[in-house]
């Protein structure tokens, strides 16, 4: 791996992009769309009445929602489409090794999607100001951003090298894109369901049919040949029923993009409640590794005694945080399509992705 | 089967770096694009690579460049084997392939900067040699236009000097003189020429045989993916071939006239005279009837301007292996 072989590639790629009108519309539009969720935003929070750390956490989303829209677009053809222009093979028959081309091309293309989180900066700087989140907040969420760009580059360069059609490897993309942030949501929630277990229900209650005909337990001038409470006896009934297993599937929706983001953000809580979209959001995943009992107890023959109540925040004491789990995932999927990419780019080429052309 | 010829220099490393391919085939699928290919090119001499549409030209020039690899047989670019050691046959390798491409947005000279970096020489080399090789192949008026607005000729000879960036001493050309205009034609023919004397290796393919004949000292002849025994292009080219000639005329006399006037001095008959245009067209079955056919014409005081023969030595050779694949089973 020679630095200044990678630099060039990076070079190449950067040169040609910085030139094209697109990719300044591009920017453009995204700008504009920013503008527009900022001043929505402001509109429908009243700022000074609560609600700011809302208004931050939501501004930040939507950015990663638009940079995860926006990356396959910028990756996708990186590869194929070189091929394409036969600009590829002139650059295998120099010194530039194949990894050298590939992975100068995905560094290309995360920093190019770089550029749309530094349009995206000011936004996210009025969010914070206008949120009044803690610095730590802020840059973990920006890390976490910087990061899932690189894996979208990542995954485009990759199926691009894989897959002979641009417009296939540009589809693919949005495809794990897509399975990324739509389809670990449905999986969790189908596999949750699917993967049932047995819970098995045990209530004591006051045996009612030893009641007299006539006789009301709860009056107080009643005969006296009507029981009271404490001499009714008492009845044990259990049942079964399925719940649904999501402690099992959790980890699924812990490569979602958006919970990865949530959840690596340091939560904050006031009052033992979410207050913001982050920690509203990784409470819910965090909710979900807690495994159902086995078998629920409830007395009503004891006096009732207070349910310790807990909070979202107790709830999610000795959870372990799942967004590291879900970024090593990401982190394997983008890493092997960039080697799967580089095997089937390597030269001399024992066989061509079919219906291509190497020059 | 054609036979092979005897391997030289088969493991010569250094300044002298010639081609040597044995038994090379390559397929896609069911399309055998190479079949059975072996030859010799060697340094100091242009080999043109000759051969109708389809015949594995691209694909063989593609295994010569250590893009693709070869299902059997052997490839040394000056003793270094493309397989083991891609790396080393890219320093010695200059490709230039039939399709240009160039990034559209990047001028020529950082079109040749950037490929120089590539072959691992530092920025102020590689801009130093850029503006040498622009000076070369006479673009340094369009340096700094991106490459996306030079026309195809001015494309072609940007893939020359690209190809030229790392002083490569084997120089694979594939149809390197498609879309030059006259003028650009010849300096390219000059510039082959230096760059053999200077002892490299030149492997030229082309379709316009006429050109390739001004400019190649050997011929390697291609059919349906196998190299043509040399004994086969030989025959083929001693076998009967049309002249052309030419006869200073009265026009009001027209060409018929002329025609008669040479059938006669020949002792043939109306219909062995073809004529092209205004010119006739007489076979002649070697050069010494060719020798004594024009001695013949200008002893019966026929006024000829232009005795030549009609196709070149390559072209004759091509279009005579053409028509005969019937016939190679005799040959072999």
């Amino acid at each position: 791996m020679s630095l200044r072989r990678l630099r060039t590639i990076i070079g190449i790629e950067l040169r040609q992009r910085v030139r094209s009108v697109g990719w300044y519309v591009l920017l453009g539009i995204f700008a504009v769309i920013l503008i527009g969720i900022l001043a929505l935003s402001f509109a429908s929070f009243a700022l000074g009445s609560g609600g700011n750390e809302w208004f931050f956490s939501l501004v930040i989303m939507l950015v990663l929602l638009l940079v995860l829209l926006v990356s396959p677009t910028l990756s996708g053809s990186a590869v194929n489409g070189d091929r394409d222009a036969a600009t590829l093979a002139p650059v295998q028959v120099t010194l530039v090794s194949t990894a050298e081309i590939v992975i100068g091309k995905f560094l290309a293309a995360w920093i190019s999607g770089l550029a749309f989180l530094v349009v995206a900066l000011p936004f996210l700087v009025i969010a914070t100001a206008a949120g009044e989140l803690s610095p730590a907040a802020i840059a973990t969420s920006l890390g976490i951003l910087v990061l899932e760009v690189g894996v979208v580059a990542a995954v485009g360069v990759g199926f691009s090298a894989v897959i002979a059609r641009p417009i296939f490897s540009v589809a693919s993309t949005y495809l794990v894109v897509a399975a990324l942030t739509i389809g670990t949501l449905i999986a969790f929630g189908l596999g949750g369901l699917a993967l049932r277990s047995e819970q098995v229900s045990i209530t004591r209650d006051i045996g009612w049919d030893a009641v007299p005909p006539g006789c009301e337990p709860g009056l107080l001038n009643q005969a006296d040949e009507c029981p009271i409470y404490d001499e009714l006896p008492c009845v044990e009934n259990s049942y079964v029923s399925e719940v649904p297993r999501f402690d099992r599937v959790w980890w699924v929706l812990a490569a979602n993009p958006f919970v990865i983001l949530a959840d690596a953000t340091p939560p904050t809580y006031v009052g033992g409640y979410p207050q913001d979209l982050f920690s509203q959001i990784a409470y819910g995943v965090r909710a979900a590794q807690k495994v159902p009992e086995t078998e629920t107890r409830y007395d009503g023959c004891d006096a009732p005694a207070v349910s310790p109540s807990l909070t979202p925040e107790d709830q999610v004491e000795g959870t372990a945080p799942s967004w590291f789990v879900g970024l090593l995932l990401q982190l394997l999927i983008a890493g092997g399509l960039l080697a799967w990419g580089i095997a089937r780019t390597g030269t001399p080429a024992k066989r061509l992705p079919p219906g291509t052309r190497i020059a | 089967m054609s036979e092979r010829p005897p391997r030289v220099g088969a493991m010569d490393v250094g300044i002298d770096a010639g081609i040597d391919v044995a038994g090379v085939r390559r397929s896609f699928g069911t399309v055998h694009a190479v079949q059975d290919v072996t030859f010799v090119a060697a340094p100091g001499r242009v080999t043109g690579l000759v051969g109708p549409n389809g015949s594995g030209k691209t694909t063989l020039m593609l295994m010569l460049a250590s893009l693709l690899r070869p299902d059997a047989g052997e490839i040394r670019i000056g003793g270094v084997d493309p397989i083991s050691e891609p790396g080393g046959v890219r320093r010695l390798l200059g490709w230039m392939p039939d399709s240009l491409g160039a990034w559209p947005s990047l001028t020529a000279r950082e079109v040749l900067v950037a490929t120089g970096q590539l072959y691992d020489l530092s920025r102020v080399d590689a801009r130093a040699r850029a503006d040498e090789l622009l000076d070369l192949v006479d673009l340094a008026a369009l340096a700094s236009s991106a490459a996306r607005v030079l026309s195809r000729g001015q494309k072609q000879r940007l893939a020359l000097a690209r190809a030229l960036v790392h002083d490569p001493r084997v120089l694979l050309l594939d149809e390197p003189a498609s879309g030059l205009d006259p003028q650009a034609r010849i300096a390219l023919r000059v510039l082959l020429r230096r760059l053999a004397a200077e002892g490299r290796t030149i492997l030229i393919s082309s379709h316009v045989l006429s050109e390739l004949e001004e400019v190649v000292d050997d011929a390697v002849f291609l059919m349906d993916g196998r190299t043509v025994g040399t004994d086969r292009v030989a025959a083929a080219a001693t076998r009967m071939r049309s002249w052309r000639v030419r006869v200073s005329s009265d026009p009001s006399r027209g060409v018929e006239a002329a025609r008669a006037d040479v059938a006669a001095a020949l002792g043939r008959t109306m219909g062995e005279v073809g004529s092209d245009r205004r010119d006739l067209l007489v076979a002649f079955a070697d050069d010494a009837g060719a020798v004594a056919g024009l001695r013949a014409l200008v002893g019966a005081g026929v006024p000829i301007v232009e005795f030549a023969p009609a196709v070149g030595d390559l072209e004759h050779a091509f279009l005579d292996l053409r028509v005969a694949p019937g016939e190679e089973g005799s040959h072999a």
